[in-house]
């Protein structure tokens, strides 16, 4: 399996971006509610803790998979489609990665307007990108709770629609992006 | 009567010593640095007083008496601001202040001294040695000196914080005076 995109499928370096972020973000989520629905507690600032740790992880594996994509074509939608489905795709696609840049940045902007310092994992330490400030920190957090409810439906219509290419049209959409897997070649494979 | 007041005299000139100092607060602070989630955090007491007394010819003489008032705690972020507020931490409804009393001073050398005294912090006092510098520069001084504390000592962060995974067991406090000669003492 190669590294870069094909005309057919996704490419090893595509897959694993896809897979790494598509599990963080579900664990991400998790972790969010969770620490969220807890009163003050230790338990809550560790859960944050890797919350934040892991969100900055996904910005930079999200920055990559931008680049990545903006640098290899990506396969061809599936022939027979139409116009308004092929419509959808791309703006659930668009959309995921905007949501999915946003929402860590949201994140950041939140622990840095509230004046926490940010060690990834006890890692290394990234800065605050913006300065102490009460009125966007709450701003921010609103927008992250928003970003967070579009992200987990958007995320509905891009697994229906995986699902449905899988098992309703049995065509090669999901398959591509699955390493090791023989593609049906419904799609004119060469 | 009159043997009295030479009495007096004499005692006093005797405590008058050291020279008696105050600070100048707008180019002073208290400050302190931890550790959060693995990162560093730093902030200071915005109100503190403190009687200064202090001549290097006169040690024996000298004593600081600093009153902190702790409800003062300003990290810069309202939320760790309120957070310390708590019972578990400082708990400022019951201990509002916290005091530091020396009670001896020695000289390192070269302008460094040493002083030892009582730290009381949410009402747990304990023996602290706190090492500065103390430069005078005419009626003009600056006192410099940095000592790090085991917070849980003074039972700050009690219950599950008393295990520094989460906030540094450490605390570095920082004193940075800028202080004015009062009287000159004697």
């Amino acid at each position: 399996m190669q590294i870069r995109n094909t005309r057919q499928r996704w490419g090893a370096a595509a897959q694993l971006l896809h897979w790494s972020i598509a599990a963080a973000v579900l664990v991400m989520l998790g972790l969010g509610w969770w620490a969220e629905s807890l009163g003050y507690s230790k338990l809550k600032v560790d859960l944050f803790w890797v919350h934040k740790s892991l969100g900055m992880l996904v910005l930079a594996a999200m920055t990559l998979r931008l680049l990545w994509r903006l640098t290899n074509p990506a396969p061809a939608l599936p022939g027979g489609l139409k116009a308004w489905e092929r419509g959808a795709a791309h703006v659930t696609h668009y959309g995921l990665y905007v949501l999915l840049l946003a929402m860590p940045l949201s994140g950041w902007v939140i622990n840095s307007a509230a004046n926490f310092p940010l060690s990834v994992f006890g890692w290394f330490e990234v800065p605050a990108i913006v300065g102490p400030d009460d009125d966007l920190k709450s701003l921010a957090s609103d927008v992250h709770g928003v970003l967070a409810w579009t992200i987990v439906g958007v995320l509905v219509l891009h697994v229906a629609a995986a699902l449905k290419h899988h098992f309703v049209l049995r065509d090669d959409v999901l398959r591509r992006m699955l390493p090791g897997v023989r593609l049906r070649g419904s799609d004119g494979e060469i | 009567m009159r043997r009295l007041v030479t009495l007096l005299l004499v005692l006093w000139a005797g405590v008058a010593q050291a020279s008696e100092w105050s600070i100048d607060h707008a180019n002073s602070r208290l400050g302190f640095e931890a550790t959060q989630s693995g990162a560093r955090f730093s902030g200071e007491f915005q109100r503190f007083e403190a009687t200064m007394r202090f001549d290097p010819a006169a040690l024996d003489e000298a004593l600081f008496d600093v009153t902190v008032d702790v409800t003062s705690f300003d990290s810069n972020s309202q939320d760790r601001d309120s957070t310390v507020a708590g019972k578990d931490w400082f708990w400022f409804k019951r201990f509002p202040e916290a005091r530091f009393v020396t009670e001896r001073f020695e000289a390192l050398g070269d302008e460094r001294y040493q002083a030892t005294g009582m730290l009381t912090i949410k009402g747990v006092g304990r023996s602290i040695e706190l090492p500065f510098r103390w430069i005078i520069d005419g009626n003009t001084a600056t006192m410099r000196g940095d000592v790090t504390l085991t917070r849980t000592a003074f039972n700050v962060g009690e219950g599950e914080w008393s295990d520094g995974s989460t906030v540094g067991l450490q605390v570095d406090v920082q004193v940075r005076l800028n202080l004015t000669r009062v009287s000159a003492g004697g």
